[in-house]
């Protein structure tokens, strides 16, 4: 049986995907079919946090969804979030307290933390958003430069 | 795998039908979905079809008057996120902060969790000291049962063949408390959990224990041991150790029985010392 | 702390950096391994056909490698694939290639394995419950034995006034970086080329053509960003299958693990038994006895580091004036013993702190009193023979001993602080080369090594650069070139990538100078400077700009080159003391003392870090955010191996946690505030006198941690992870 055609919009774009199995998961459709590597394949268990991705706003992890469950909505990776003020504000904090070394968490946590300030607010408090983010792991960091860069954001928040 | 197929039934009747064609463990249901694709991945589960739950009108919380029913199908974050939950539920709100990470839980949901019926789950023992009843519907319309009831054993419930999880009804809000031992604090699951309630209307406690296959239980004999609302340190070490060694505990590579014993002792004087001490606990 | 973007945080914050696994080529296959049902067996036979029925599938085994590999000199001691036996579980047999991830995965499953099973050996212990006797040596399940002696330790111990003898497990503990091991290999022309997640990527090339069994020069290996290595990454693992793949279809083979597999076939720490005795006269140390068992699971005879190096940490760095070491590397049914950060270090600095504070207890002597008496200084001679080069060890004991103080009196109920001590060796491999391209607007640094996470090359050597050449730090950036164009480098590990290529940058640039001292035709040292936007350089009173002394084809080839090598060489150690296997000589000293301080939840054994400080001997800060992130990095992972990270088998040689759930890595939430104080002043081996940080940060974490568990409850805990049920027995709740 031939599945539907399924209509994504990604990073505000329409994409729509004919033939996608039933079986796809949105991390593999999001990294071969769309061709956005930028969103990491890391322990496809839910576990890593890597391959968290916004699905209408919110923080998501692709590896544990199928694709067919979110069509019609309206997907944020890593490569878009330069186009949102939110998402260019936590880049430049990250980047800005060197909140990174191999870059393999990286997108993770950018798209997990812009999630949650749409979630919390724009003002949220620090710790709010350092308890929210125990889903992403780091194995380089240490995570004690990203709590900076969090703290960084949220002192120069508007 | 390639020959599953998706569908996304419009209605209750719908969905339904779906799930009564097909032999059992062919057709799965999806609610969030961590769990089900937790298992596709490690090639536990093969499904031929897989039913989504999606466009089904169960994503609500309804508070009427003292009485919360949540749909099946609400993602946990949200029930998380209402402003009611953490003073009328503390110990529900505990319990689902503790279910994996916030990701996870814009996804996961309470009919899943419970569907699932994992001894590991963090939310079945809240659900026991709640006194919550599973709200079903299928072919033959619909009922309902407490959770002690729905939940059979490891991985088994009682749904019966096209049956679906609906809501969970909470009866009464009841200072709570969750407590767990894990190995780390975050994204983990708990070698022992504790909830811990006291029912203003029935004057008596829940203690309920999770994290001992096959399935989180409710310990009557040590429920027994807590006289009143703000039982005696005597009562409640009395309690906890009557749960101790009450309950039927195996070795396994997370937790020696011993140490189990141990936390289960520990965890229900805290959980319980913890309502006592709550702002509406101890009256 | 100093904090400034790295030249790679745009591009990984944004998601374009390419790793192994994102690569994506025309006509690509998909590649999966065949695994071994069981840990240990007799191959009956290794059946391909139902997969070579299959649409678009390629297969390879064992019977397939001759006529891929016509007329190669494959090593017979490490086949592709294993012909008789099985020796641990998930061992590949056999690889297949399939044009979608799916139908490889499928096809993998259709391959009939026909093993008849062996007896499993799991556990060191079960090879020896006891410590073997005098002829262990020659038991099959011996892979390495070392030994070495000093002085007559049983009349020591018979005159001693105490001896303490005590014994310490570790466990297996996994390197965990998020990205898994992946890469894309092609076969043209003769030509072997990878794409490929690694740390090593001459190493890599030397690997491959010496497990295929052909010339270096046929093969080429392209290093892709690195998502994380800490060991894991340091030899070839998934490319040789993935190259027979690519000659056996013709196409360009992707093999990736997926997370599990990076579990199960992991090469890593395995377990040790450590025995400890000491004997103590008058409060000093007067002789030491210290047996090591170490698990290096199916690593093959006479090629095992890990035991005549590890047991020098047994051992180091306090003075004795006899000793006795051995050690056993015991063969099991587990993939090979592999690199992790700072192999076995983080244990066996676990086990003699742990082990040091205990003796200074039964001996009566405050235990830092006792560390501070016995800890080497420049100018001692170690155990087994080696001078003791500048070494800031003493220095950073002393600055955590005084933070230990201030922060004992302040601590509350079951809490506690422990100070801890490590030493490292700045790591060199064989050398490394780097060439300089000199253009007049900027200085490029080409060399054969991709960064891997910690900046090392891209941060450390533009800094060695940056200082050498006197220009900008903005006017320099690293070159990576693949294996068949870069200059040769051994590898990024061992604390050795800032060190070796840095002296390798000095080197290049003293050639470059001479170089355009030559063209400029004065005397006197030539100096680098910006003028109006480019560079030039001067001489006395003379300025030349780079344009002016550039020839034609240096300025269409991109700048000036010169070149500059640094093979070092490690110091010696006295061989007389040696009485079996090899012992390994330090490149210089490089110290660390750390001070945890602990709260414990008695009544669950919980243990939760509260505050954290800690002190490194760097020598000289190369360059000052690289070097603070390195610190903070490894102690987190510290702390993983001391509080929660643990790899748990079966008795049937099943690897039971092989997942980021159930093998914890630590979490945002549960990191404690890190003070970070860079001790300079005491030279080590790399420019300027700088020391390799990669490593030393991880040593002290584990033994810290414990020792203030001791202070702040008693419980004297001998294994690790100090899990809470561990915590739980030591504290006797159970």
């Amino acid at each position: 049986m031939t599945p539907p055609p399924l209509l994504l919009t990604v990073n505000g774009r329409p994409r729509p995907l004919e033939g996608v199995p039933a079986s796809e998961r949105l991390i593999d459709t999001i990294r071969w079919r769309l061709g956005l590597k930028g969103t990491k394949d890391g322990c496809r268990t839910g576990d890593c946090g890597a391959c968290t991705v916004l699905v209408d706003g919110v923080s998501t992890l692709s590896c544990l969804t199928l694709t067919h469950e979110v069509e019609g909505s309206s997907l944020s990776t890593i490569e878009g979030m330069a186009e949102d003020p939110v998402g260019r504000a936590v880049q430049e904090a990250f980047d800005r307290a060197g909140a990174l070394q191999c870059g393999y968490c990286t997108p993770g946590f950018v798209v997990a933390l812009v999630g949650l300030l749409r979630e919390r607010g724009r003002a949220a408090s620090v710790d709010e958003l350092l308890a929210d983010l125990g889903g992403n792991l780091c194995r380089c960091t240490g995570y004690l430069s990203i709590a900076r860069a969090v703290a960084l954001l949220q002192k120069e928040a508007p | 795998m390639s020959s599953l197929t998706f569908v996304t039934p419009a209605s209750v009747d719908a969905a339904i039908a779906e799930l009564r064609t097909g032999e059992p463990g062919e057709v799965a249901v999806l609610a969030g979905g961590t769990a089900l694709l937790f298992a596709l991945e490690g090639a536990k589960a093969a499904p031929r079809r897989v039913v989504s739950l999606r466009r089904l009108p169960w994503r609500t919380v309804d508070w009427n008057g003292p009485v919360l029913t949540v749909g099946s199908t609400l993602p946990l974050r949200s029930l998380e996120r209402d402003p009611e939950l953490a003073t009328r539920h503390p110990g529900l709100f505990e319990a689902i902060r503790a279910v994996g990470s916030v990701q996870l839980r814009h996804r996961a949901t309470l009919g899943g969790n419970l569907g699932r019926a994992s001894p590991a789950s963090d939310l079945i023992p809240v659900l026991l000291a709640l006194d919550a009843e599973v709200e079903m519907v299928g072919p033959t319309g619909a009922r309902s049962l407490p959770v002690d009831r729905f939940v059979l054993g490891s991985r088994r419930t009682a749904l019966a063949p096209g049956e679906l999880i609906r809501a969970v009804r909470f009866p009464e809000p009841r200072p709570s408390a969750y407590r767990w031992q894990r190995v780390r604090p975050a994204n983990d699951i708990s070698q022992i959990a504790v909830a811990a309630a006291f029912s203003p209307s029935a004057g008596s406690w829940r203690l309920a224990v999770g994290g001992i296959p096959p399935r989180g239980v409710r310990v009557p004999e040590a429920e027994a041991m807590l006289l009143s609302s703000r039982p005696t340190e005597a009562e409640i070490r009395g309690a906890a150790e009557r749960a101790a060694r009450h309950l039927t505990i195996a070795t396994d590579r997370r937790a020696s029985e011993e140490y189990r014993r141990h936390l289960v002792e520990t965890l229900i004087e805290r959980a319980v010392r913890a309502v006592v001490e709550s702002p509406k606990g101890g009256r | 702390m100093i904090a400034r973007p790295r030249p790679d945080g745009r591009a990984k914050l944004e998601g374009s950096t390419v790793f192994g696994a994102d690569l994506d080529v025309p006509g690509m296959l998909w590649a999966a391994l065949v695994p071994s049902p069981v840990a240990h067996g007799r191959l009956r036979s290794v059946d391909l056909s139902p997969v070579r029925a299959l649409k678009g599938v390629v297969a390879v085994g064992a019977a397939d490698l001759d006529a891929l590999l016509p007329g190669s000199k494959r090593d017979p001691d490490r086949p592709i694939f294993p012909t008789n036996t099985v020796v641990y579980r998930n061992q590949p047999v056999a690889a297949v290639a399939a044009p979608t991830r799916e139908l490889a995965h499928e096809a993998a499953r259709a391959v009939r394995v026909d093993v008849e099973p062996l007896p499993v050996v799991s556990d060191l212990e079960e090879v020896f419950p006891e410590w073997p006797g005098s002829n262990a040596e020659s038991s099959a399940h011996v892979a390495a034995h070392v030994r070495a002696r000093e002085g007559d330790i049983e009349a020591v111990f018979r005159a001693a006034e105490t001896v303490v003898r005590e014994t310490y497990r570790t466990s297996s503990v996994h390197q965990v970086a998020l990205e898994p091991h992946a890469c894309l290999a092609e076969v043209k022309d003769g030509t072997w080329r990878v794409r490929t997640s690694t740390q090593t990527p001459f190493g890599t090339r030397e690997d491959v053509a010496s497990l295929l069994g052909v010339p270096e020069e046929s093969v080429v290996v392209e290093g892709t960003w690195v998502g994380g290595g800490f060991g894991g990454k340091g030899a070839a693992l998934l490319e040789p299958f993935a190259l027979l793949l690519a000659k056996a279809s013709g196409r360009p083979v992707r093999l990736a693990h997926g997370y599990r597999e990076e579990f199960l076939l992991g090469r890593t720490t395995l377990p040790a038994v450590i025995r400890m005795e000491t004997a103590v006269t008058s409060g000093r140390i007067v002789g030491r006895r210290v047996r090591l068992l170490l698990d290096v699971g199916t690593s093959l005879p006479g090629r095992d580091f890990a035991t005549g190096y590890s047991i020098g940490f047994l051992l180091g760095p306090y003075r004795t004036p006899a000793f006795e070491i051995e050690g056993y590397a015991v063969r099991t049914n587990k993939p090979p013993f592999g690199p992790h950060r700072a192999p076995l270090a983080p244990q066996c600095a676990f086990v003699l702190e742990s082990h040091i504070d205990h003796v200074a207890r039964e001996a009566g002597v405050d235990p830092l009193a006792f560390r501070a008496a016995h800890l080497w200084k420049e100018g001692d001679t170690t155990p087994m023979g080696q001078p003791v080069g500048p070494f800031g060890l003493s220095a950073v004991f002393e600055k955590a001993r005084a933070v230990a103080a201030r922060w004992r009196a302040e601590v509350g109920p079951d809490s506690g602080v422990g100070v801890a001590v490590g030493f490292w060796s700045t790591g060199t491999g064989a050398g490394g080369e780097v060439r300089l391209r000199l253009s007049p607007t900027d200085l490029t640094v080409i060399q054969g090594e991709r960064e891997i996470g910690s900046g090392s090359v891209l941060a450390g050597v533009a800094s060695v650069a940056a200082r050498s050449t006197g220009l900008p730090r903005d006017r320099i950036s690293v070159a990576y070139e693949d294996t068949s164009r870069a200059p040769f480098d051994s590898g990024v590990f061992g604390s050795r990538t800032t060190a070796v290529l840095g002296r390798a940058v000095e080197d290049a640039t003293r050639s470059l100078f001479d170089e355009l001292a030559k063209r400029i035709g004065g005397a006197g040292p030539v100096r680098l400077v910006v003028d109006s936007g480019e560079i030039a350089a001067e001489q006395g009173a003379t300025r030349r700009p780079v344009r002016a002394l550039s020839n034609e084809s240096e300025r269409a080839g991109g700048g000036i080159v010169a070149s500059g090598r640094h093979y070092g060489k490690a110091g010696s150690i006295d061989e007389r003391k040696v009485e079996a296997g090899t012992f390994y000589p330090y490149t210089d000293f490089t110290g660390a003392a750390h001070v945890a301080e602990v709260k414990v939840d008695r009544a669950t054994g919980t243990v939760r870090v509260t505050r954290y400080a800690a002190f490194q001997d760097v020598g000289t800060v190369i360059d000052p955010a690289t070097a603070y992130a390195q610190v903070e990095g490894g102690v987190v992972m510290g702390l993983g191996t001391a509080l929660t990270e643990e790899a748990l088998w079966s008795e049937d040689g099943r690897l039971l946690n092989a997942s980021l759930l159930d093998y914890r890595i630590p979490t945002l939430g549960e990191i404690p505030p890190i003070e970070v104080t860079l001790v300079e002043g005491f030279p080590g081996a790399g420019p300027y006198g700088a020391k390799g940080l990669g490593e030393p940060p991880i040593i002290p974490v584990p033994a810290a941690i414990a020792v203030a568990v001791r202070d702040a409850t008693g419980a004297h805990v001998t294994e690790l992870p100090l899990s809470s049920e561990r915590v739980a027995r030591a504290l006797k709740l159970l």
